[in-house]
């Protein structure tokens, strides 16, 4: 567009020049005219008229013509003066056509022999077009150079401009769910700054909220956990004291379902403990895995004893950064649904250690296994495999799943190695980021 | 056998501390339950108890406090505390403070029956030459033992390694630490050897019921000596 406004405003200029070499040539042609008695001659030699003619680019002609109109001389073809135009002192440029190309006229009147005849110098208009795009590439190259220019400033500057809140934008998508801290407002850039702060409130009502939740489930574990300590110390008082058939089966079901209560009551402080909230990632610390079921494995050997179960262990070191009240509690939970879901007799062990590097626990069983098919779900909480008969909450290894998200740790559920027998046998890990 | 004791229970939920007396008085203790801890400092600093059962969660001074206070006064009394708080923290809160034992709540009474009779085992071990484990008694002034009332002998080395396991009745001892505790400065000592003094130990300890169990890949633990087990 600008390109072709461009064109017709060179064309002026560069017309202007040329017509006025063209009214030169027309002045000496009229001097030239000779009236003798009433008939106009021009007295153009051979030569001078080969001069006249002579140009590089284009083809040049004249005529000259009587007050009426009569060619006198010349191209006698050359198109008239336009019956409307007003000449200006004498002079007049008009465009027209001759021999079938355009060409550019200049016509203006002279004296001849006491009466005015009209002199019409023509050009094709090569030159004129040549010009005009000369004029327009010399403009019309910087030109695009400064635009160019000015859309690469233009593309930086933004980028540059808007590269803080796109860094914004990355560190919020990357962010978890349980990454609640706030975003540091120097970070952003100034227009950006009542947005960060917008958010960071958010960021705080949720934590806020979030963490009172936490607080009320953790309340509600402790002080569930003294009445049922009661409970089942008086269940146990009165089973201990031989009575009678009818009333020992109720009581039983009574002790079982206080100490089902109390393991409920324990996970679901567990799982506060473990979502988004309720833990402190830069409380972190270093924690050795095989420590951690060195310490708890008193408690696991007595249960597996209670169910003739041959509890092992295969420990070597493995260090991660870590929240032991988690990590223990992880373990226990897959411990027990080891001891739960296998037979008397039957065998489950515990490793810890390094593979490829990544610290790694894993608790493996012979029991009947987890089919493939309910291996995700098992995952959710309060899900129970179906037709199995342990008397879990169906939140064990959803708090596993939890825990394991704190820590970035991957959580597998496969089958036993090494089992004899029918079953499948169930191993369940978790392996943690190396480094 | 442990003697009678008398025990005092620090526990303000009424149900669960008359549970608890209930079970000590069973086993032959005398029991006394008081319910604030300002109450059970001043008690423990007029009467003499051979074991406080001590819960956390007090109204006014909590469980820790309390065990501050009668450790700061010289009370050497065993501690055993029951929390209803999240266990790690609380037991290495409660073993910094100087408790002896720590239980988690609820608790199975057997359980808790049992690590009374562990914790005052072992203070009265302390003070006293012979360490009793049901038919098997230890004079280790004398450096004699005795199985059912028959001298049993023992090697310098299944003598260590016994020591070992009486002092952690109930608990896995792991063959490090087993090792650790029977090597003398300088020797090495593996693991097969130490599978080996134990497997003569229990030859010789088997048939009186006294059960060295082993947990594989990590250790042995001596079993608490139960009567119905004896002639099994």
């Amino acid at each position: 567009m600008g390109a072709v406004g461009e064109y017709f405003l060179a064309l002026g200029p560069a017309s202007d020049a040329y017509d006025q070499a063209l009214m030169d040539v027309g002045i000496a042609l009229g001097e030239r005219i000779r009236a003798n008695e009433g008939a106009v001659t021009v007295d153009l030699p051979g030569v001078a008229e080969q001069v006249l003619r002579t140009d590089k680019f284009d083809a040049i002609y004249y005529a000259v013509r009587s007050p009426e109109g009569t060619a006198l001389a010349g191209d006698a073809g050359l198109p008239p003066v336009p019956a409307d135009s007003e000449p200006e002192e004498g002079v007049i440029a008009y465009d027209g056509e001759y021999r079938g190309e355009k060409i550019r006229v200049v016509a203006m009147l002279v004296p001849c022999g006491g009466r005015i005849c009209v002199v019409q110098v023509a050009e094709t208009i090569n030159k004129r077009i040549n010009l005009a795009r000369d004029i327009v590439l010399s403009s019309l190259v910087p030109e695009l150079v400064i635009v160019l220019m000015t859309l690469a400033i233009v593309w930086f500057g933004v980028k540059r401009g808007l590269a803080p809140l796109e860094d914004l934008s990355a560190e919020i998508r990357a962010r978890s769910a349980r990454d609640l801290r706030p975003i540091d407002p120097a970070q952003a850039p100034v227009e950006a700054r009542p947005l960060v702060s917008a958010l960071n409130q958010l960021f705080g009502q949720v934590a806020a909220a979030s963490s009172n939740q936490q607080r009320f489930l953790a309340n509600a574990a402790h002080q569930l956990r003294t009445p049922l300590a009661g409970l089942q110390a008086h269940a146990e008082i009165a089973l201990a004291q031989g009575v009678p058939g009818e009333v020992r089966a109720q009581l039983e079901q009574v002790h079982r379902a206080t100490i089902r209560t109390a393991r409920l009551a324990n996970q679901l402080l567990a799982l506060a403990r473990a979502e988004p909230g309720g833990f402190r990632p830069d409380a972190f610390a270093p924690v050795n895995l095989r420590t951690i079921v060195e310490d708890a494995a008193d408690e696991w050997v007595h249960r597996a004893m209670a169910r003739e179960i041959d509890l092992g262990f295969e420990l070597s070191d493995a260090q991660v950064p870590g929240d032991a009240v988690l990590l223990r509690e992880a373990l226990g939970n897959l411990v027990h649904n080891a001891l739960e879901y296998s037979v008397p007799g039957g065998r489950v062990t515990v490793r810890t250690g390094l593979r490829n590097r990544q610290p790694f626990l894993e608790v493996e069983d012979d029991g009947p296994g987890i089919p493939p098919a309910e291996r995700e779900r098992v995952l959710e909480r309060f899900y129970r495999v179906t037709g199995t008969a342990g008397t879990g909450s169906g939140l064990g290894l959803a708090i596993v799943r939890e825990i394991a998200a704190a820590h970035g740790a991957q959580l597998e559920i496969g089958e036993g190695d090494g089992v004899e027998g029918g079953n499948a046998g169930c191993k369940v890990g978790l392996t943690f980021p190396h480094g | 056998m442990i003697g009678r004791v008398r025990v005092l229970i620090v526990e303000d939920d009424a149900a669960l501390a008359s549970g608890i007396a209930r079970i000590l008085e069973g086993e032959g203790h005398a029991v006394d339950v008081m319910a604030r801890g300002e109450e059970a400092v001043l008690g423990a600093r007029q009467e003499r108890f051979d074991l406080i059962i001590l819960d956390v969660g007090l109204p006014g001074i909590d469980g820790f406090e309390v065990l501050r206070r009668l450790r700061a006064a010289g009370d050497r009394t065993p501690v055993l505390v029951l929390t209803a708080r999240d266990a790690l923290d609380d037991r290495v809160h409660g073993l910094d403070l100087g408790a002896d034992d720590y239980m988690a709540k609820p608790f199975a009474m057997p359980e808790l029956a049992a690590r009374v009779r562990a914790l005052v085992r072992r203070s009265q071990a302390q003070t006293g030459p012979k360490i009793v484990h049901g038919p098997l008694v230890l004079d280790t002034l004398a450096r004699r033992a005795q199985l059912s009332g028959a001298p049993l002998d023992l090697a310098a080395r299944e003598w260590a390694v016994l020591e070992v396991l009486l002092s952690r009745v109930e608990k896995i001892v792991s063959k490090e630490s087993i090792i650790q505790a029977v090597a003398s400065w300088g020797e090495e000592l593996t693991p097969n050897a130490i599978e080996v003094y134990v497997s003569r130990l229990r030859a010789k300890l088997d048939p009186a019921g006294v059960k060295i169990r082993t947990v594989r890949g990590f250790g042995y633990m001596l079993e608490e000596f139960r009567e119905r087990t004896a002639g099994q």
